[in-house]
């Protein structure tokens, strides 16, 4: 999947990403994948793992549409 | 989930928001092309659903969103030192309550009672607001309620109802009758 196909300019649905999510992503019980975010309020760079190594985290994914 | 995270604060869970790309652009919000509009994106959305958990943005590319598993509106919980404890299809704020004091009961409590953490799975439920979503795609812009639209008559989903006992299909629901199934 390239960048175009990623940010998709039209909403397809993709019939298999639900499975695709219950099968190939992280499973629990596995560590979790950390990757660099950026600070929407700062512009700082933050570290998911930075994000669980004092306490637990919930993470909401979402955009505004 | 605005009010989970005010809830959960005070017993050491943070919480935030991952921005990703849009589900449904339309012409008042595009997809992105740059992390300039995805931020423009971000603060009208900060500005309209008023979120004051933190707001993170993933890159261009979304390599986070990509490994998490894509979908548009997922909830994960990670334990101290990044043990993933959940993940959702889709958010529910009760769900996730449930689960979190579970997480909060392991983590409190376990090298006392000698807990062992094994793998599980189980369904949720939640209400689903068709008229609240309506609103979402009509702010977005009709192309976005077109594509919506144009997607649920090519599939159906939402509208079937598999049996008496479990309710509309909704995405993510992997359920299919015998009959369905072709076994009968």
């Amino acid at each position: 999947m390239n960048n175009a196909e990623y940010n998709y300019s039209e909403f397809v649905s993709s019939p298999n990403e639900f499975l695709e999510f219950a099968v190939h992503a992280p499973k629990a019980s596995m560590r979790a994948p950390s990757f660099p975010l950026e600070d929407l309020a700062t512009g700082a760079t933050v570290h998911m793992k930075d994000l669980w190594s004092t306490g637990v985290t919930v993470m909401e994914f979402g955009s505004f549409t | 989930m605005e009010r989970l995270a005010d809830q959960y604060a005070n017993r050491a869970v943070r919480s935030v928001f991952i921005y990703t790309r849009e589900a449904h652009p339309g012409e008042n919000y595009r997809h992105h092309r740059s992390m300039e509009e995805k931020r423009r994106n971000a603060r009208a959305f900060l500005e309209h659903s008023k979120v004051r958990r933190q707001i993170l943005l993933d890159d261009l590319e979304g390599a986070a969103h990509r490994s998490y598993g894509l979908l548009p509106n997922m909830t994960w919980i990670i334990g101290r030192g990044g043990l993933i404890h959940y993940k959702s299809a889709w958010t529910s704020a009760a769900d996730v309550a449930d689960a979190l004091e579970g997480v909060l009961d392991f983590q409190a409590n376990r090298a006392k009672n000698q807990w062992a953490l094994f793998y599980s799975e189980r369904t949720a439920w939640s209400t689903r607001d068709q008229a609240r979503f309506h609103e979402g795609l009509v702010r977005a812009g009709p192309q976005a309620v077109a594509d919506y639209e144009r997607m649920l008559k090519g599939s159906g989903t939402s509208r079937n109802a598999p049996s008496p006992d479990i309710g509309p299909r909704v995405p993510g629901n992997f359920y299919r009758t015998e009959e369905e199934s072709g076994e009968r």
